[in-house]
């Protein structure tokens, strides 16, 4: 992958089917993990990466925190969950190649990938802390901060070119 | 020594003049804290997005986030503060709302 190039109404790259299939994977753990944490509050104490991905709103106010959770963690849950689906549905013609895809995704598209992909690298900062391949996970985690920066260089781009 | 009031009137003023503000009308502080994961240009960039920050400000309060530790990136009432820490959730930000310091 070479990174995102502005087209007519929206944003291309061009993926391997090797890259596609490990992004669509890690996509996939990442909506499940969501889908869990929607279901259970708990995990927000057991496992650190949910607490990262839905944090309290409140810090010094637990009583406040807990209304926020009650009235709005789930859909919180719910929507990032959604981010994370669609980043993988948008690989899943890819994962599937022999060669190489020309992915094209609109400005909704680019917003999914770009917040999904940040998520990804929460979960992942926190699994090297415990986990058992760190180094793979320190190249997956470095190249997806490579690509969620070349999201925003052209998002940037587009809402330049709109200005 | 002279006995101190059972009730300290200065609070008592206080809260007297606190009590005129409607509860809509309460500032609050919308807070962004730094973590050692989301890059710097995609925190500048979501400032920019999502509060319409000019890029010297997105940059400015991103660079305050990073040294400080912690900036605030807007102020008003409490429900639309929660609609700000809710939308940097989304976007993987470690968001909270407080008291505006007054």
């Amino acid at each position: 992958m070479r990174g995102f190039v502005l087209v007519d109404g929206g944003f291309e790259a061009v993926v391997e089917p090797e890259e596609a299939r490990i992004l669509a994977s890690l996509a996939a753990q990442l909506s499940a993990l969501l889908g869990e944490a929607a279901d259970d509050e708990s995990l927000s104490g057991s496992d650190p990466a949910v607490a990262r991905l839905l944090p309290d709103a409140y810090r010094d106010d637990e009583e406040a925190a807990a209304e926020w959770r009650r009235l709005s963690r789930r859909a919180l849950a719910e929507r990032k969950g959604s981010f994370a689906s669609r980043f993988a549905a948008a690989l899943a013609d890819a994962s599937a190649a022999s060669e190489s895809t020309r992915i094209r995704l609109d400005e909704a598209g680019a917003l999914d990938w770009v917040r999904a992909i940040g998520d990804l690298r929460l979960v992942l900062a926190e699994r090297m802390e415990v986990g058992d391949d760190r180094e793979g996970m320190r190249d997956l985690y470095d190249w997806l901060a490579w690509m969620q920066d070349d999201l925003v260089r052209v998002l940037d781009l587009a809402e330049e070119r709109r200005a | 020594m002279v006995a101190l009031p059972a009730v300290p009137l200065i609070d008592e003023v206080v809260d007297v003049e606190r009590r005129e503000l409607h509860a809509s009308e309460v500032p609050w502080s919308t807070v962004v804290w730094n973590d050692p994961v989301n890059l710097m240009s995609y925190v500048a960039w979501v400032f920019r997005r999502h509060f319409g920050m000019d890029a010297p400000t997105a940059e400015q309060r991103m660079m305050q986030v990073h040294t400080e530790g912690r900036a605030i990136v807007a102020e008003g009432n409490r429900e639309a503060m929660e609609r700000h820490v809710e939308a940097m959730h989304e976007y993987g930000l470690w968001a909270t709302l407080e008291r505006a310091p007054r």
